[in-house]
């Protein structure tokens, strides 16, 4: 990371800002039972001074934007890094919406980690700034990057509501196999964000740390006129390896916890070049989500639903569902406008088809499919309360595959730098 | 099944109508105090008949929203296997059978044989797509005629049972000093302040306003009905092409399937400077590219265009240089820049034919890399083509052979005659590049002839040279327009529908009692502030909470 | 008006059946396009100028089991395996028709690898390589035994030795003759 560029130390200020933001609408709520003051007033005030403070860190994040944006030439829309903060800042932005037509203070409780998750999920990927290579050399760069990013950020508002009415509706204290469903499915779901996190701590951990590990590996290659070329594949792991690809040889590995070589080989049927890295990075995110969820578990001695839910207690079910549905129909549009329409106007400009089937075109087309789903079940099919809960979770969860996954898992012409 | 359909108000209604299309009052469920069905304001829909006949049954089937959501459903996942491994059309001219076995092993091999190597133009993808179309076509069809129909006659005096039926609604008594017709213009006048339409009837009141969002859906509907029917006129013959081509700098290729020839003249490629790149690069020792173009000739051919045998005539119609985001485009027929390769590779010398003793040049002779001619005539001598070899090496027999198709190491062997030689000719072996000449002693091999004749490139002058192969990609589409007009109506149709809400405020006032319902097809949250702050203005003061009588929103 | 609804859904299903089936056949023909030949198929025809200086057809051959070998001269195995199929044409020339279909850039080095090699059998110049493509063949050799019904009977990538080459014909022969 560049520390002594201008932007960057924005971007610094911002994160921290957005923490404080954080605590203090969590004060506003839980502080309740300890102020004298009557609870309302005291929630009303401290979620007022919290809102002043998001707003607070927004302002110093779009600065950062457009001091980045005169440090480097180009809008900073253009690789992993400057996308992700760009998304943090839009789901803040989105944040700020939602909250001023609703003025819950439980939604910046939920929504600000999702903002700040991203930003520090942003930090994993090299933040110097690149220039453009001829295929981004466009104004549909600005267009259709900010406006597809901005419809994702209000999906990750409705992820944030839908969370919180998961947490208030699912019935902590039932027994029945549905209810047992429900928990089950809750508590997956939180694992899941604290595997997001545990994948961020490590790379930041290990990357800061400088680990390095190397393999290496001859391909003989026959081409089309019947001729041979060995070339050399070489794979640099940042995480210590637990997994090593396979059919390749360790070149160097600095030792970790007394793990001087691999624990296991990727298996054969793991086609691919960089397949035992990423198998390496899910099996290192997984072991850091369990280890992060096993202590939460120890700290809270219960589920950790049933811990966070009393933060919700407060608010009306049917709210918290306005809510997640109202950020949803107000991103819809703007998602189907920035991710499909300039997205395929870009495309017909820069590549001649407009629409290629290329995995990222393609779960956005899912994306945009799956939200249809769930606007038709809700509006035509009465879809609503849990059901419509669990579909706004499921829903960004695909949004962030599409972020996550399709850039760097499956390759093609469209994707960023991986890890 | 039959319900009396007439009316207590005296209206006939439609068979399967639920709600009076006069009055309002309920026909099914009178007695009940449920939230009633509002959609469609209770009309009778084609889709909702008894006896079914096959042709509404399959109607039925198409214009069931359930259905429509698992077509989606299916489409989707189906779209989801389709991204696991690369599709057939990302790589060219190599048999998928083979290339999925060899790059991702058996679970590959049953990647393509169960057809997901080619998901996206598939029969079953392409039919899912159909029906979603057909889905749209008939979901709409069946719904917006009712609901037009019930919207465009709207009584202003609803029965009373229908009014605290709503979602939305309101009894109570009117304020102490009210009198109840100055009270409901009040109501009118604030009413109209929020931009509603309202018609007052005495002391009742129908307020309405943005009508027009109910619309949305049908229209984006419309749009997404035209984008698909746009995707499916490309394959009307002529509408669509695609393919992908690859010239070396100087080479002029034919568009296959058209009468059109396309040079690659010259290529040009700007690499950023190290001083703009970050470290992270630099260390790597990646290079990026900051522009690249062709600059490209577009021919049409006049004659001689499908002979095997003679060459075609051509004549230039169009020039372009093609980069990235700027794409050729002559007649519809576009070539967009695609991606480039690094070739270094000799395409043409110009030799000149000497005596190497006396310094006496004998002319020069154009000499290609790809298609020499078989005879060239320099002078009084003529060199007749007898081998050519173009990646000159010797197998483990030391017999000459070409190690690939490429002219990397090109080697020609003439048979020359002319003054001084043997009437039969005699052999003269020839590399055109310095590197290989000396690596092969060529005039050791040609041993007499050498002291004789000599060819070679005098200068620099005369030689071609390719840098790259530029790879373009070919494209006819003529249903683009109806595509973007169809995306247009589709935005359209969105931002009507969510952006804006059709409300619609009804109320009574019987013996000094306000009777007071409302509707909205979405955001019940904002209607019921609204209510509330209206209500308020009429010194009525309710909390929007208290407006809301339960049950499903939307 | 219960009619009039009949027949209004009548012209919509009518409608959107000839589009349905509009759809499905056009997206049949363009995926047929894209396969390459494999065993089974019917081999594509193709027209070829040979290094005899007249035009061929694939076509021209139809009644008779034809082999189609896709070589290079600087393909090492082609090489290898030519002595054999110049063997084999020797034997086999007036029954089987055998095509050496050659993807060099150039016909003189053609010419002089066969005159080098003392070979005669039949060549067609696929100098751009449209054949190949046509074929999708990746790799040199490729064989191709065609049988008598114009259909792919074997398909065989890499070189072949004389006694396949022998046996995959007389294979093929035998059918012809029942």
């Amino acid at each position: 990371m560049n520390v002594n560029s201008v932007s960057s130390t924005f971007l610094l200020i911002a994160f921290f800002v957005y923490l404080l933001a954080f605590l203090l609408f969590v004060l506003s709520i839980t502080g309740k039972k300890w102020s004298n003051r009557d609870p309302e007033t005291h929630t009303k005030r401290w979620g007022f001074v919290a809102f002043l403070a998001s707003v607070a860190g927004f302002a110093c994040h779009v600065t950062f934007f457009f001091t980045r944006w005169a440090e480097g030439g180009h809008i900073p829309t253009s690789n992993m890094y400057e996308f992700m903060t760009f998304l943090g800042m839009m789901i803040m932005f989105a944040f700020l919406i939602v909250y001023l037509i609703y003025r819950t203070p439980v939604l910046g409780v939920f929504a600000l980690p999702i903002g700040f998750i991203i930003i520090a999920y942003a930090s994993v990927f090299p933040s110097e700034v690149q220039p453009l290579i001829p295929a981004l050399q466009s104004y549909w760069l600005k267009i259709h990057v900010t406006t597809a990013a901005t419809g994702e950020a209000f999906f990750g508002v409705g992820f944030a509501g839908g969370l919180m009415y998961l947490l208030r509706a699912v019935d902590y204290n039932g027994t029945t196999k549905p209810n047992k469903r429900e928990q089950r499915g809750l508590e997956f779901t939180l694992l899941f964000i604290l595997i997001l996190v545990g994948f961020i701590g490590s790379i930041f951990a290990f990357n800061g740390s400088g680990y390095k590990a190397a393999f290496t590996k001859q391909v003989t290659q026959t081409d089309a006129q019947g001729q041979q070329q060995t070339t050399t594949q070489d794979e640099t792991y940042v995480l210590p390896p637990i997994v090593q690809p396979h059919g390749m040889q360790l070149v160097e590995m600095k030792p970790f916890l007394g793990m001087k070589q691999p624990l296991f080989t990727a298996p054969s049927w793991m086609e691919g070049a960089s397949a035992g890295r990423k198998l390496n990075t899910v099996i290192w995110s997984v072991l850091t989500g369990l280890i992060l969820y096993g202590l939460a578990r120890l700290v809270s001695r219960k589920p950790l639903g049933a811990a966070i839910s009393p933060v919700v207690k407060g608010m009306d079910p049917e709210d918290l569902d306005e809510i997640s549905y109202r950020a949803i129909a107000i991103g819809y549009p703007i998602f189907t406008l920035g991710a499909l329409i300039f997205a395929m106007i870009w495309a017909q400009e820069a590549w001649g088809r407009f629409w290629g089937w290329d995995p990222k075109e393609v779960w956005a087309l899912i994306t945009w499919l799956f939200y249809a789903v769930f606007l038709h079940l809700r509006l035509s099919r009465g879809w609503q309360g849990k059901r419509s809960a669990w579909l706004s979770v499921i829903g960004f969860i695909v949004v962030m595959f599409t972020l996550v996954g399709v850039n760097l898992v499956i390759a093609g012409l469209h994707s960023y730098a991986g890890v | 099944m039959f319900h009396n359909t007439k009316c207590d108000c005296g209206h006939q209604n439609p068979t399967g109508t639920t709600l009076c299309e006069s009055c309002g009052k309920p026909l099914i469920d009178d007695d009940g105090s449920d939230l009633l069905e509002m959609r469609y304001d209770g009309m009778a829909r084609r889709s909702q008949k008894s006896n079914p006949s096959i042709l509404d049954k399959v109607w039925n089937f198409f214009s069931s929203v359930k259905i429509a959501v698992y077509i989606i459903l299916v489409t989707l996942v189906a779209s989801a296997v389709g991204t696991i491994y690369p599709q057939e059309n990302t790589f060219l001219d190599m048999d998928p059978a083979q290339y999925y076995e060899q790059n991702y092993g058996t679970l590959g091999t049953i990647y393509y044989k169960l057809g997901f190597s080619h998901t996206f133009n598939s029969w079953w993808f392409i039919t899912l797509l159909f029906m979603i179309g057909t889905s749209l076509v008939i979901c709409s069809l069946d719904r917006v005629l009712p609901l037009y129909k019930a919207l465009s006659k709207q009584q202003i005096r609803k029965h009373e049972n229908f009014l605290t039926r709503q979602k939305v609604t309101y009894t109570g008594p009117l304020p102490e000093q009210a009198e109840a017709e100055a009270w409901t213009s009040l109501m009118a006048s604030l009413l109209r302040k929020k931009h509603y339409r309202v018609h007052t009837d005495g002391t009742a009141l129908l307020a309405e306003k943005y009508r027009f969002s109910r619309w949305g859906p049908y229209i984006n509907h419309i749009g997404l009905i035209i984008f698909l029917l746009g995707v499916l006129m490309r394959s009307i013959p002529g509408w669509h092409m695609d393919q992908y081509m690859g010239l070396l700098e100087g080479e002029t290729k034919q568009i296959p399937h058209t009468s059109y020839y396309i040079k690659n003249e010259k290529f040009n490629l700007e690499l950023y400077e190290d001083k703009d790149l970050p470290e992270s690069i630099k260390e790597k020792g990646q290079i990026v590219p900051k522009t690249y173009e062709t600059q490209a000739v577009l021919y049409h051919c006049t004659a001689n265009c499908d002979d095997n045998a003679a060459e075609p005539v051509l004549e230039e119609v169009h020039r372009a240089d093609i980069l990235v985001n700027h794409p050729l485009d002559y007649k519809g027929l576009q070539a967009y820049q695609f991606d480039y390769k690094s070739s270094p590779m000799l395409i043409s010398v110009k030799p000149t034919l000497s005596n190497p003793r006396t310094g006496e040049s004998f002319g020069s002779f154009d000499l290609p890399m790809n298609n020499p001619k078989d005879e060239y005539v320099v002078g009084p001598y003529k060199l007749k083509l007898k081998g050519y070899f173009p990646d000159f090496g010797l197998d483990d027999k030391g017999q000459p052979i070409s190690k690939s198709n490429e002219p990397k190491a090109p080697a020609f062997i003439f048979n020359i005659t002319g003054p001084n030689l043997a009437a039969s000719g005699e052999p003269y072996m020839y590399f055109p590049r310095q590197i290989d000449k000396e690596a092969y002693s060529q005039d050791q091999i040609n041993g007499a002839i050498a002291q004789k004749l000599n060819i070679a490139v005098g200068s620099m002058e005369g030689v071609q040279f390719a840098q790259y192969t530029t790879y373009l990609n070919i494209r006819v589409d003529k249903a683009m327009p109806y595509i973007w007009v169809g995306a247009a109506i589709f935005m359209i149709g969105v931002i009507m529908g969510f952006y804006w809400q059709h409300r619609r405020i009804w109320l009574r006032i019987d013996d000094n009692k306000l009777t007071l319902g409302a509707h909205t097809n979405k955001n019940w949250f904002g209607l019921r502030n609204e209510v509330a702050a209206a209500m308020a203005k009429n010194a009525i003061d309710i909390s929007p909470k208290l407006l809301d009588k339960g049950g499903k929103q939307e | 008006m219960g009619a009039r609804k009949k027949w209004v859904q009548m012209t919509i299903f009518a409608i959107v059946l000839v589009i349905g089936v509009f759809t499905i056949m056009t997206n049949l023909s363009a995926s047929d396009s894209k396969k390459y030949p494999q065993v089974g198929d019917k081999a594509p025809d193709f027209s070829l100028v040979g290094l005899d200086g007249k035009t061929h057809k694939l076509s021209d051959y139809k009644g008779k089991p034809v082999l189609v070998n896709f070589w290079g001269t600087f393909c090492p195995p082609c090489k290898e395996e030519m002595p054999d199929l110049q063997k084999q044409y020797d034997k086999w020339g007036k029954d089987i028709v055998f095509l050496e279909v050659n993807v060099d850039k150039n016909k003189v080095t053609v010419q002089g690898f066969m005159d080098q090699y003392s070979l005669n059998l039949p060549v067609l110049l696929d100098a751009k390589e449209e054949v190949r493509k046509m074929y999708g063949v990746m790799d040199y050799p490729t064989t191709f035994f065609i049988n008598p019904d114009g259909k792919v009977e074997v398909k065989k990538i890499g070189q072949m030795t004389e006694s396949f080459i022998d046996q995959t014909i007389s294979q093929m022969a035998a059918l012809k003759k029942s």
